[in-house]
């Protein structure tokens, strides 16, 4: 074979001293692995910053590094912060503001005449400065009014001024009107045209090209990673399946590097060429008895890559992939609960193989390539990537190079914007042309969306801050409420808690994050395995297993057995489908398959209802109980992480009481307290998890608020609250409770367990609970465009459990989009006020809180990383959906239970998905904390981890006065008064009024019914 | 009009119209909304529906095995002995087909409808739907065969346009390109087959051509030889279209479309064109013993191919495309040892079965779980039981060629696909020197035809 013995010949060539060093390559392995997306298999969703690796630097700095590593866009584009403006959710002010803020004492410096910086940008802000391509400008200039009339958004006084100051230059008093601004106009271009001539060259951003693919592929239009990637996703699939295939790959225990060399090791001679090339190599390494660390040295000097460039190459080598590389890491570092984890050195592993398939299929391109070309002899040399773009004659892209016209044409709009006349323009020399081509080149499109993007967020902030300062007085607390719940602090939460406050205004609620401080790794009696039930930082240490009720455990015992068989033969009807034997079976059944399709398709309520019904009798009953308590002897039952305990002791549960009673002040107590956890359920929706309680770590959060209850209710418990000073009154009753927010229903636990003395007050309670319900499916309707408005509140229930049983439903409910404000204080600071779904709340109250406030650290731990991962994700899955996030849903494909895929073969996607996130307006986080801002800022100083997000402005973050209205905004270290506009916030009698029939967005509002539970009573049903 | 033809052009005109309609107004650029789009769909699903119940009914009830719909000559040029016959065959294969097809493609129009909801496709989808569904049923229906080819390329055309639907990116692209191209080849076979009929029995008539009574009864007029000949290129034209060895390749890259465009593909309708024409041709296929044998090999190597990538793959949609091969290789194997009848019905029960699978892929996690939970336990993975018996390198070898999908997509890109392109570029640099040569050297033309090499090459 030719080819390869020329492809060996230059093996030796070089001095080994040229190698890189090992070290090396693994200190730019581990680095790199920071920029690899932190998203494991997606049955288990947890929202990162996507851009997590730089949040070292401040934000605006940091989305720029980002938008050089991935090439992804860091805000929303011009046009549609544009757009925005056009409509109004940026105003002039919002943009001033900013601006000025922005530019501090800079923004006086003279630019040219007596225009300052801060003006100059000013206008580039408000008018959209067009361009183009020289033919486009030549054929605008010549065959439209550009050179007649002034643009029509120049100021009408600016442009009178310029007139008046051209007309005397001319000594032209008795021109027409018309006549004139032609003139001027003309006059004006062409001084434009002659002083961007004296300008020198100005270049925009350089993307360099990293690797030997993108010299070529820029050069040539070759791709030579297409063919690597058609291979390598099929075989990285194999290798991670999790259990999809029936035929799994052979000899799985070996590591990822040995299967490879097995896979690809042997070619046939119909192989393509470059696939030889590979097998080639591997008997290669083989014979040199190559580790794969050793095999990366070995490519990476075989591709020329010289020490300075390991690292960058390397990087850039990993994001060619980026989905895939990310889940290897995932599935050998942070999965040890998957069914197949990968093995120790896997993304090693990966590396080594990817750049052999990389290197054969670089030199398979230049050996395909014609003779004429002369690149065919590079084929057979030294892969360096100097040699290659000398031999293409490749030039690092410049960027967009501006011609003199198109440099003119920004000038002459300019001058009309900002009054510049054509005879002060002509006075100018060469040096202060240059300084104004600059001036402008530094506020390019770039810095413009900063700005824009900065307006935007000031805009929803200052309304935010403006409402609060103007509503929440703090005021006395009233008698007893009526009952009380506690929720998650998720932002789909707010309006639930809100509708059940109209509702019944004597309704006290909290909110906590939704683990109710209950870590466990919890099985349901039809669950196969354990799942962890808490944050994704916490490691549970107890086990709880729920069990049937003594009088049901035989019958529970069968219904198991039933569901056993009834899973198997199910199996096999799906295995079968797909075999040859088995499937002709089923398929002369199929026709038998017509009808639950039908239904289903036409039909998604019914059907499940009917579903439902038969499920019944292997459905286990409700009739059981959580296995809490620590039974003796029950010590590393499990051993999933070595000894681990099964149920908690008494001293621990009392612990957790405690704990989250103490962390939201709730310091009286009702007859009934409801604790609702939370989750989701929709069909098709491969990121389901992503919809469930992200403080149960994607899980669903009732059996957390279940044991929750059964442990406040627990007399022993309450014994030792008591020796501790938390007074639970005798007749307070603790129900769990499990809220589906997709579908809006709601289940309750044990309510067998409740004595009768608390029955009627029950089931007042679940009847308002139902109302509250319904009123809350209502509002949620209003956003999607397939519910029609004026639904009743039944309708719309109905409306939203069918979107949860829907197949075809690719919105079964919109999460977290929206997401803009957490909100950590008391309630009664933020109760009637309409904020849209849009707020997470968190329940503490500042006065019960002790020195060096350890309630607020504790709170601010858990809650400024998990709510800024879950702003963070939603802002750049929403500012560049196709690369941060994981584009349309439509074509997504589940591939080895791992993640999705587009269509056949593509990277695994990461992110959210564009039907996630098309009704969110990306911002940052604004954290508003109801604390004196001195000891936030103690705390800050005390959590490093805290601080660097708060201080690189990750997230947003102002203080909330315990004793006063006043608003204080964190910036650059510490914290500013803020001032209030003093803009009326609008107010409704209702949430249904505020809200009416509109889709989009909504400023804060208030709602004016009587809103504190010491307040007026009803009046309100 | 008697009651059948009337029911008869409901079947074949409410289809066609709604086509008409949604084209009309994309051409016109007056889109309807979505709502709009919605019930055109519907409503000529539906009227298509209730007019193929009816004929069901009347032939029930008159005892009536077939009814024909002539639309009489679309184009006849009498001296070239040229005609191009509208002719539409309702009798006992192409009915259940067409009731079938609109169950279908009615629930899956109205899945779409939901699943699509706002997406910036959404007529674009809706116009390729209503054109595959045209196309569809003139092929099902068709009496003659240069009916039945018009329905086939319109199948063909709205498949790759529906593939290709993401056509902001290029994967989509490409695949839908690549499907297209493997069509063409079998459109190829299929025009070269009604050629030769025509030009042997001078009828394109299904009626006439290869039956004197209805189906499934019928006797072939014609040579041994050349039924042969027009046998073998028909069989070319159903692997092509049917996804058969050796053309399986292009089954997975059909998912680049959204999920109900899937689902009607490989899960459910086009998949099932190939097999209908060879039941469709069964009496000719009747005639001789050895291309019946040449099928019937055909569909075996198709399915035991198709049972062992499906095995290995690990995304569930190819698994799911592979395993339809599968079924539609024992179709074809059904219709080579004359059981027809069995082979409708596994063709109508496969084609609902897969459908539903499809639609609810992306369930497939918690589909999993559930089953999970119930069995109590991981899922067991196993092998084929005959792989056990074989050394590890051999298993790997033969996991290789499963999951490579059988290398034909390689094997026909080296070995057809290249030369074709080759021929060709050879073709153009000889065109080329003759036009310099003609023109006088110009340097122009030279650089010209670098460019135009370039962009070929990125393509």
């Amino acid at each position: 074979m030719n080819i390869a013995s020329r492809f060996f010949s230059q093996g030796g060539e070089e001095p080994e001293s040229f190698l890189v060093a090992r070290e090396q390559v693994e200190h730019a392995i581990e680095h790199a692995i920071h920029y690899l997306p932190s998203q494991g298999p997606i049955a288990v969703f947890v929202h990162h910053n996507t851009l997590h690796a730089y949040e070292h630097l401040p934000f605006e700095q940091g989305v720029i590094e980002g938008w050089k590593q991935y090439g992804a866009q860091p805000y929303f584009t011009e046009e549609r912060y544009r757009s925005e403006y056009q409509r109004g959710r940026i105003t002039d002010e919002d943009l001033d503001c900013e601006l000025g803020r922005d530019l501090g004492v800079g923004g006086s410096d003279r630019v040219v005449f007596s225009t300052t910086r801060y003006a100059l940008r000013r206008m580039m802000l408000r008018f959209p400065i067009r361009n183009g391509p020289d033919e486009e400008l030549r054929w605008f200039v010549s065959e439209t009014d550009a050179l007649k009339l002034f643009r029509s958004e120049a100021p009408q006084e600016v442009s009178k001024l310029i007139l008046d100051r051209v007309e005397e230059a001319l000594l032209a008093g008795g021109m027409s009107r018309v006549e004139l601004e032609s003139r001027a106009l003309q006059w004006m271009h062409r001084v434009c045209l002659e002083g961007a001539g004296l300008v020198g060259e100005v270049f925009n951003d350089i993307r360099l090209a990293r690797r030997h693919r993108d010299i070529l592929f820029e050069s040539r239009g070759i791709d030579c990673d297409s063919r690597v990637h058609e291979q390598l996703i099929r075989f990285l699939g194999s290798v991670t399946d999790q259990g999809f295939a029936q035929w799994m790959l052979p000899n799985r225990e070996r590591s990822f590097y040995e299967l490879f060399q097995d896979y690809f090791g042997v070619a046939a001679a119909f192989h393509p060429k470059w696939l030889q090339l590979v097998s080639r190599s591997i008997s290669e390494d083989r014979a040199a008895g190559r580790t794969s660390m050793d095999s990366i040295v070995h490519s990476l000097h075989v591709l020329g890559v010289r020490e300075y460039g390991v690292e960058e190459f390397i990087e850039s080598t990993f994001l060619s992939l980026p989905g895939w590389a990310g889940m290897l890491w995932q599935l050998e570092s942070n999965a040890a609960w998957t069914p197949r984890p990968a093995g120790k050195g896997t993304l090693i592993d990966y590396l080594a193989i990817r750049l052999l398939l990389d290197r054969a299929s670089l030199r398979g391109s230049l050996l395909e390539m014609s003779e004429a070309d002369g690149l065919k002899a590079l084929g057979d040399g030294s892969l360096s990537m100097e040699r290659l773009a000398q031999e293409l004659r490749f030039h690092q892209r410049p960027g967009v190079r501006q011609t003199v016209e198109q440099r003119a044409f920004i000038l002459f709009q300019l001058a009309q914007l900002l009054g510049w006349t054509p005879m002060d323009l002509s006075s100018l020399k060469s040096a202060e042309w240059q300084r104004l081509m600059s001036e402008i080149s530094a506020f390019g499109t770039m810095e413009r969306r900063r700005i824009f993007h900065l307006a935007y967020e000031r805009h929803y902030r200052v309304g935010v801050l403006d409402a609060l300062t103007a509503h929440g007085e703090c005021e006395p607390e009233g008698e007893i409420p009526k009952f009380q719940i506690i929720t998650c602090i998720d932002d789909r939460e707010e309006s639930f808690r809100r509708n059940l406050e109209e509702i019944e205004p004597r309704v006290e609620t909290f909110g906590a994050a939704g683990f109710f401080s209950v870590p466990m790794f919890f099985r349901s009696v039809s669950d196969a395995h354990y799942i962890p039930l808490c944050p994704v930082v916490v490691k549970p240490q107890h086990f709880v297993d729920e069990i049937g009720q003594l009088s049901q455990q035989e019958l529970q015992r069968r219904q198991a057995e039933a569901r056993r068989v009834l899973g198997q033969a199910s199996r096999r009807l799906h295995l079968g489908s797909r075999t040859l034997v088995a499937g002709v079976v089923t398929s002369l059944l199929g026709s038998v398959a017509s009808l639950p399709m039908v239904a289903r398709v036409l039909a998604p309520r019914l059907t499940s209802r009917i579903r439902d019904l038969v499920a019944r009798v292997v459905k286990p009953t409700q009739a059981t109980t959580l296995l809490i308590e620590r039974m003796d002897g029950e010590v590393g039952a499990c051993g999933l992480e070595g000894a681990l305990n099964r149920g908690f002791t008494h001293d621990e549960m009392a612990n957790m009481v405690e704990r989250l009673l103490g962390d939201i002040g709730m310091s009286r107590f009702s007859r009934l307290v409801f604790i609702f956890g939370h989750g989701s359920s929709s069909l098709n929706n491969p990121h389901e998890s992503a919809y469930n309680c992200g403080a149960c770590g994607g899980g669903r959060g009732g059996p957390n608020a279940r044991a929750f209850a059964l442990m406040a209710n627990d007399y022993r418990v309450r014994r030792k609250l008591e020796l501790r000073g938390l007074m639970i009154p005798e007749e307070t009753v603790f129900v769990g409770a499990y809220h589906n927010t997709c579908s809006d229903s709601i289940e309750y636990f044990d309510i067998d367990r409740l004595p009768p003395s608390h029955h009627l007050e029950f089931l007042e309670a679940k009847e308002t609970l139902d109302q509250a319900r319904s009123e809350n499916a209502v509002e949620r309707s209003r956003r999607f465009l397939s519910a029609p408005f004026g639904m009743s509140p039944e309708e719309a229930l109905r409306h939203v459990e069918a979107r949860s049983e829907d197949l075809a439903q690719a919105r079964p409910e919109y999460n977290h989009a929206t997401n803009a404000v957490c909100f950590v204080g008391r309630r009664s600071r933020t109760r009637g006020l309409f904020m849209d779904r849009r707020s997470f709340l968190t329940s503490y109250d500042p006065t019960l809180d002790g020195e060096g406030c350890p309630v607020l650290t504790r709170i601010l731990q858990a809650v400024i990383p998990v709510c800024s991962g879950i702003s963070l994700e939603y802002y750049f899955s929403t500012v560049d959906n196709q690369r941060y996030g994981c584009g349309s849903k439509l074509p997504h494909n589940i591939t080895s239970l791992l993640g999705v895929m587009e269509g056949a073969a593509s990277d695994l996607r990461t992110g959210l998905s564009q039907q996630m996130v098309e009704i969110h307006e990306p911002m940052r986080i604004l954290f508003v904390i109801e604390q004196e801002p001195a000891r936030v800022l103690e705390i800050l100083a005390r959590n490093p981890g805290l601080d660097r997000l708060v201080r690189n402005g990750w997230v947003q973050l102002a203080t909330l006065s315990p004793e006063s209205q006043q608003v204080s905004v964190y910036e650059s270290g510490a914290f500013e008064p803020y001032v209030s506009r003093g803009v009326q916030t609008p107010k409704y009698h209702s949430s249904a009024a505020c809200y009416g029939t509109t889709r989009d967005h909504l400023p804060i509002a208030q709602i004016d019914s009587p809103r504190t539970v010491g307040g007026e009573m009803g009046g309100v049903r | 009009m008697s009651l059948v033809q009337f029911f008869a052009s409901l079947v074949v005109g409410a289809p066609v119209i709604g086509l008409v309609m949604l084209g009309l107004s994309g051409l016109l650029q007056r889109p309807f909304s979505e709502l709009m789009v919605d019930r055109i769909a519907k409503i000529s699903v539906g009227v298509g529906l209730v007019g193929a119940l009816g004929i069901l009914g009347v032939m029930l009830w008159t005892g009536h095995s077939v009814e024909v719909l002539d639309l009489g000559n679309f184009v006849e040029i009498g001296t070239e002995h040229f005609h191009f016959h509208l002719e539409f065959l309702f009798d006992r294969l192409s009915l259940p087909m067409v009731l079938m097809t609109f169950v279908l493609v009615g629930v899956i129009g109205s899945f779409a409808n939901i699943y699509l909801a706002g997406d910036a496709g959404y007529h674009r989808f809706f116009l390729s739907f209503s054109m595959f569904l045209v196309g569809l049923l003139f092929a099902f229906l068709a009496g003659t065969i240069e009916t039945l080819f018009f329905g086939w390329e319109l199948v063909g055309l709205s498949s790759a346009l529906l593939i290709a639907y993401f056509h902001e990116r290029k994967a989509p692209v490409e695949n839908g390109l690549w499907v297209w191209g493997v069509y063409r080849i079998a459109d190829g076979a299929f025009l070269m087959a009604a050629l030769m009929l025509h030009h042997l029995t001078g009828e394109g008539e299904f009626m006439r051509m290869v039956s004197a009574t209805a189906w499934p009864e019928g006797i072939v007029r014609m040579d041994n030889w050349s039924t042969w000949v027009v046998g073998l290129l028909l069989l070319v034209a159903a692997a092509g279209k049917s996804g058969l060895v050796p053309f399986s390749g292009w089954l997975p890259r059909a998912m680049e479309g959204p999920t109900p465009s899937s689902a009607v593909f490989y899960g459910a309708l086009s998949i099932h064109l190939g097999a209908y024409l060879l039941l469709r041709m069964g009496p000719l296929y009747s005639e001789s013993i050895g291309l019946r044998v040449l099928m019937f090999s055909l569909g075996l190597l198709s399915a035991i191919f198709a049972a062992m990538a499906s095995r290995v793959q690990t995304d569930v949609k190819s698994a799911l495309a592979f395993a339809s091969v599968c079924q539609v290789g024992i179709i074809v194997m059904e219709i080579a040892l004359g059981l027809w009848y069995v082979a409708l019905v596994h063709i109508i029960g496969h084609a609902f079965l897969r459908s539903l699978q499809l639609l609810r892929a992306p369930t497939l996690l918690r589909d999993y779980r559930a089953l999970e939970n119930a069995i109590g336990g991981r899922l067991a993975a196993g092998e084929p039981f005959w792989v056990s018996h074989l050394s590890s390198q051999r298993q790997m070898q033969w996991y290789r060629f499963a999951l490579e999908r059988g290398y034909m997509d390689a094997l026909i890109e080296g070995w057809v696909l290249r030369p074709f392109v080759k021929f060709f570029r050879v073709c153009e640099r000889i065109e080329n020197q003759w036009l310099q040569k003609l023109n006088g050297v110009g340097s122009g033309q030279e650089k010209q035809s670098a460019r135009g090499e370039r962009e070929r090459v990125s393509e």
